[in-house]
């Protein structure tokens, strides 16, 4: 029901120039619609582009690897020679196998030494906090360059070298600053009101950890674990300064760049950047949660 | 994004919290404190330099002098020591096996001691071809005391429990191998200093009593390897193309994310898929990256496919080699900028997320124009942001590494973090890497001070 | 001349119309308030006079200008928002002088008018001051400093006094009317509250599911609601509502509660004829019933559930029939749950409305 009070006749004609304005402000936003629209496609494809080129070269044959020229049209043929190729050569499924298992051990250590560190910084203001959260944030952009070196002559040292244990360590080493903080942040947001509900009903604070917390944080853990994941598959320089034998896969396609032909570097390049890749577009959305509460 | 929890303010167990941060704590500790540290020193310092000269021949005997490497020394005497089964097996030890042996003495008891094994003949062996009975040696030697003695423990040091005549029979119930320790008189200082060295130090020569000292058990410090690393034929070209690489990477990054964070925040259809599309590059690994743009510029590479595809080239240009080297340099600079974006963006869309949406309408209202919120509102409150992703990519691109190696293969086109590797791996100079590291290090430590200082000065400047 | 036209506005958020087919005029320095609850298109209305958002359909001239596709940049208007919406990198000098950097101002000029705005709402000695370090309820001022140093012919208010706790409420209630009074802008102002609409507007617009239900001075708003929802939404406590039955016999109408007898207003006989036999709705505010004692021919008899003693009146819930409502006292008015009363109804405070729709029937 309305009741229309002081009101003119309605729909008056609207005025030419009004209108010169209107048509002008339209056209302009549009135009601004459009611009951005190419932006954002002018930029998908300088990000998408080269990874189709590298996945067509490592699904075809090896032949086609090497022709030229290169056509720009993918899987011309469709082959998994050149990967089969790439599977048989030396090393390459040992390394990736050992990729595998640093990888795991990197986000088991990781998530078991980082989860409690987080709980501390979200839940306790204690002595030190503040210079243990300046201290995370300091070394975590700490050069790999550096500490590879004195712990590869440590390592030597103590009879550890070369294998796929005291890889893991420093790969986690590695991980432990963001994890820390990604965790402190996940915790943070779960109010504590809900632990003291639990407790308040007759857990003790174990439990109430355990029923209330754990079920929340677990999928920004398993985010963080994944990041552990990517970053230890990827990372090459402590791999190749690490290990010999027993090398992970970026370590052995290292080594052989220099002779390596080009179907085995392709095939390498696609094998190190696909499950990344998949799993960091899974884990998108908590990307922009993880870095939003770190850089604080 | 508020965090809208306060962390309970409650004086509870003091322990817990310092329980939980515990593990980390001695993980950074033992992996990122001493790394560092032991960084500097391997740089500064160099090992098995000097020998300690002892007193007596056993390890817990004072030190009377320091003999440097490769000084000639007269061996006067020596002697045999016990020594771990550890070190068995460290090259150059010369040593003695000495046997526990037993014998019955005149008296008809039986009493065992310790003697070299030079003073035995084996006669019997065991299945295992342990020695089991031998005979005393004569001993040959106008002078010479006819007798054997045979100590308390497996010295000479030890007491003489009794002396054998030659030839007498014995059992050998255990052995011993000790390392024979040297009396050595060297020059040291225009002094001449006399005293005990283990064997393994000391390089001998057959037919004399000369000797040199091989190697050396303590070190002292020393910029030598400093000084190498400055004039290493590929320190200054690895520095300078480090700084390039940074000074023509970071700027564009940084555009090229503010873009994509623009793009992003448009909230146009679709957003979401671009913004994951533009988060693809945060999970891909260097060397892969490094991979597909050496794909793109070799030889019979895309580039040339292409160009050659569209009729403006007729034969493939080569890029990549040791005469194009401002090829090799343009093409790391792509991949890396393809492949580093991504961090700069997602901190900036997160600093971005983070101003509210009111202040920017307020802005509006109040007269700013689309350029003039950018420039007032978004970019003074995205500054934090952008400190932190300036830092962070900064001391990154120090790093850079794989790339290099995939496109450049490390030699025509060389950066820090190569010729650390190659200092470490081809060249096995385990300090010389470290000084490598410890410059990288130490760049690192000075930028970020420089920025921390220019923010804050900045801070202070507008009041 | 800045009067406020706003011509059959609607705006559409997809399928769900926040803003449908309003009309309203506002006059030149006049200080309007739209009221309702959430979500009912107060400050969807409110943001698409200021430009945030584009009206769908209808017209909005201010002045002699029409502003309707113009940005909000253009249109000459100041805003406060609820959130305050303070640049958090600037100082609170920086903050005020803001609008009148983007306008180009000379610096003598901004000076002068910063000072006047600061000075107006008593935050002169926080001008180096970021907001970081001041209170809600100064950064509240600094909002309407920075929007009335822009001396604007028009002034928007987004519910600037919800964010603030009851007690500064009230303060900044009264002197927000008094400062409002000093300047010359035609001020829409933004509230759920109805004591701030009734306390401080020229005229409240009250506004429910898209559509002004009702626009007058706050006296007839509050006395004569034009239907149910208004006269339940203003006023603490709500309008009573009850039902009485109409009969129309020997040329006169009664309505009957019960057995009770009232007999309407003589102007109101014509409309309320037509509802002979029908049921018809009663409203009357709490305070405008007399309460008695003791059974009096005139009075309704009534049975007191709860007293609330409020300080100012006492609150009785009483039960007349199937009803609960609510009637105030003077403080010393003794009484006890479970006691009776008798009220009075002075036939001048009734308000008589449909009980299909809930309209007001109008004389």
């Amino acid at each position: 029901m309305s009741r229309k009070h002081d009101v003119q006749q309605p729909k008056a004609e609207v005025a030419p120039e009004v209108m010169a304005i209107h048509l002008k402000m339209k056209r302009r936003q549009k135009l601004g619609r459009g611009m951005i629209y190419l932006a954002a496609i002018v930029l998908s494809l300088w990000v998408l582009i080269p990874i189709i080129f590298i996945t067509s070269m490592a699904l075809t044959t090896p032949e086609m690897v090497r022709a030229y020229p290169k056509s720009i049209l993918p899987f011309i043929p469709f082959s998994l020679d050149t990967l089969r190729f790439f599977l048989g050569s030396y090393g390459i499924l040992d390394g990736i196998i050992n990729s595998v298992i640093v990888a795991a051990i990197t986000i088991v250590l990781s998530t078991l030494i980082a989860a409690p560190a987080g709980y501390a910084l979200s839940r306790y203001i204690f002595r030190g906090r503040d210079v243990f959260r300046l201290s995370i944030l300091a070394v975590r952009a700490f050069p790999i360059v550096v500490l590879s070196i004195p712990l590869a002559v440590a390592f030597l040292n103590l009879g550890i070298y070369d294998n796929v244990f005291s890889l893991g360590l420093m790969h986690t080493a590695l991980v432990l600053p963001t994890a820390i903080l990604v965790l402190s942040s996940v915790f943070a947001s779960i109010p504590y009101e809900l632990e003291e509900a639990a407790m308040v009903l007759g857990c003790s604070p174990v439990q109430a950890f355990r029923h209330v917390v754990v079920p929340l944080v677990l999928p920004g853990i398993a985010a963080s674990a994944i990041f552990s994941f990517v970053l230890s598959w990827n990372e090459v320089f402590a791999a190749s300064i690490l290990t010999i034998q027993n090398r992970t896969l970026p370590a052995q396609v290292l080594a052989t760049l220099s002779y390596s032909p080009d179907p085995y570097k392709f095939a390498g390049s696609f094998f190190m950047l696909i499950p990344a890749v998949i799993f960091i577009f899974i884990i998108r959305r908590y990307l922009f949660n993880m870095w939003g509460q770190v850089t604080k | 994004m508020t965090n809208q929890l306060k962390p309970p303010k409650r004086k509870k167990i003091n322990w817990a919290p310092y329980l939980l941060i515990v593990p980390s704590f001695v993980y950074l500790l033992v992996f990122f404190a001493w790394p560092m540290v032991q960084s500097l020193i391997l740089t500064v310092r160099e090992d098995d330099v000097l020998l300690r000269v002892r007193e007596d021949p056993t390890q817990t005997s004072p030190g009377i002098g320091s003999l440097e490497r490769g000084v000639s020394v007269e061996i006067l005497d020596q002697q045999a020591n016990v020594i771990s089964e550890d070190d068995l097996s460290e090259p150059g030890l010369i040593t003695e096996v000495w046997y526990e042996v037993q014998v019955t003495d005149e008296t008809g008891t039986m009493v065992a001691g310790w003697a070299s094994e030079q003073r035995f003949r084996v006669r019997e062996t065991d299945e295992d071809g342990k020695p089991i009975m031998a005979t005393v040696r004569p001993i040959i030697g106008v002078d010479a005391d006819p007798l054997t003695p045979i100590y308390s423990e497996p010295s000479t040091a030890g007491e003489i429990i009794a002396e054998l005549n030659a030839q007498t029979p014995v059992d050998i119930l255990s052995q011993r191998t000790l390392e024979i320790w040297f009396q050595i008189s060297g020059e040291v200082d225009a002094k001449l200093i006399t005293g005990w060295v283990q064997s393994r130090y000391i390089r001998t020569f057959p037919e004399s009593t000369e000797g040199r000292i091989d190697r050396g058990d303590t070190g002292h410090l020393t910029f030598k390897y400093i000084r190498r690393m400055f004039n290493d034929r590929f320190f200054w070209p690895a520095f300078k193309t480090t700084l390039l690489l940074m000074v023509i990477i970071i700027p564009i990054q940084f555009i090229l994310a503010i873009i994509m964070a623009l793009v992003v925040q448009a909230k146009i259809k679709g957003s979401s898929i671009f913004l994951g599309i533009f988060s693809i590059a945060l999970g891909v690994s260097d060397l892969a990256v490094g991979i597909v743009w050496y794909a793109i510029f070799t030889h019979y590479g895309y580039l040339n496919s292409i160009l050659q595809g569209l009729g403006l080239i007729s034969a493939p240009i080569t890029y990549l080699s040791a005469d194009t080297r401002h090829w090799i340099i343009i093409a790391i600079v792509l991949a890396e900028v393809w492949r580093a974006t991504s961090l700069v963006m997602v901190i900036i869309v997160s600093g971005m997320q983070s101003i509210s949406q009111d202040v920017l309408e307020a802005a509006e209202v109040f007269g700013a124009t689309l350029w003039q919120r950018v420039t007032h509102v978004i970019l003074p409150l995205l500054k934090p942001s952008l400190q932190v992703a300036l830092i962070l990519r900064t001391i990154l691109a120090l790093q850079v590494f794989a790339v290099v190696m995939a496109i450049g293969g490390g030699d025509v086109v060389t950066v820090l973090a190569r010729e650390t590797y190659r200092q470490y791996y081809d060249l096995r100079n385990f300090n010389m890497a470290a000084a490598f590291s410890s410059f990288i290090l130490i760049l690192s430590m000075i930028i970020s001070v420089f920025y921390l200082r220019a923010v804050r000065t900045e801070q202070e400047a507008s009041g | 001349m800045s009067e406020i036209l706003i011509e059959n506005v609607t705006k559409r958020f997809g399928d769900f119309v926040a803003v449908d087919d309003i009309s309203l005029k506002i006059q030149d320095q006049e200080f309007m308030v739209l009221l309702g609850p959430s979500g009912c298109g107060k400050t969807t209305l409110l943001r698409t006079i200021a430009g945030l958002g584009m009206a769908d359909e209808g017209r909005i001239c201010i002045g002699d200008r029409d502003v309707t596709y113009l940005p909000p940049r253009d249109r000459k208007i100041s805003m406060v928002f609820q959130n305050y919406a303070i640049f958090p990198h600037m100082t609170v000098f920086d903050n005020i002088a803001f609008g009148l950097k983007m306008n180009k101002f000379e610096k003598p000029e901004i000076e002068k008018r910063v000072q006047e705005a600061a000075a107006m709402l008593h935050i002169e000695s926080m001008l180096d001051r970021y907001p970081s370090a001041m209170s809600g309820g100064q950064r509240q001022r600094v909002a309407v400093a920075r929007a009335i140093a822009m001396k604007s012919e028009v002034l928007l208010m987004d519910e600037p006094l919800s964010n603030l706790d009851a007690l500064l409420r009230l303060e900044m209630r009264a002197e927000l009317k008094r400062l409002l009074a000093e300047i010359d802008a035609t001020t829409i102002y933004v509230t759920h509250d109805q004591i701030e609409a009734l306390s401080m507007g020229d005229r409240i617009a009250v506004i429910k599911d898209g559509i002004v239900q009702q626009c007058d001075v706050p006296d007839v708003v509050y006395d004569k609601p034009s239907n149910l929802f208004v006269g339940s939404f203003i006023g603490n406590p709500p309008m009573n509502f009850m039902d009485g039955q109409v009969d129309y016999s020997n040329g006169s109408v009664s309505v009957y509660i019960g057995d009770f007898r009232i007999l309407p207003e003589n102007e109101m006989h014509p409309l309320l004829k037509s509802y002979h036999n029908k049921t018809i709705l009663l409203g009357i505010r709490a305070e405008n019933m007399e309460t008695l004692k003791q059974p009096a021919d005139d009075a309704l008899e009534v049975e007191v559930l709860v007293v609330e003693p409020l300080g100012s009146q006492n609150l009785l819930t009483v039960k007349i029939g199937e009803h609960i409502i609510k009637v105030a006292t003077h403080p010393t008015f003794y009484i006890e749950p479970g006691m009776q009363v008798w009220l009075r109804f002075p036939v001048n405070k009734i308000r008589w409305l449909d009980e299909k729709t809930g309209a007001a029937l109008y004389p």
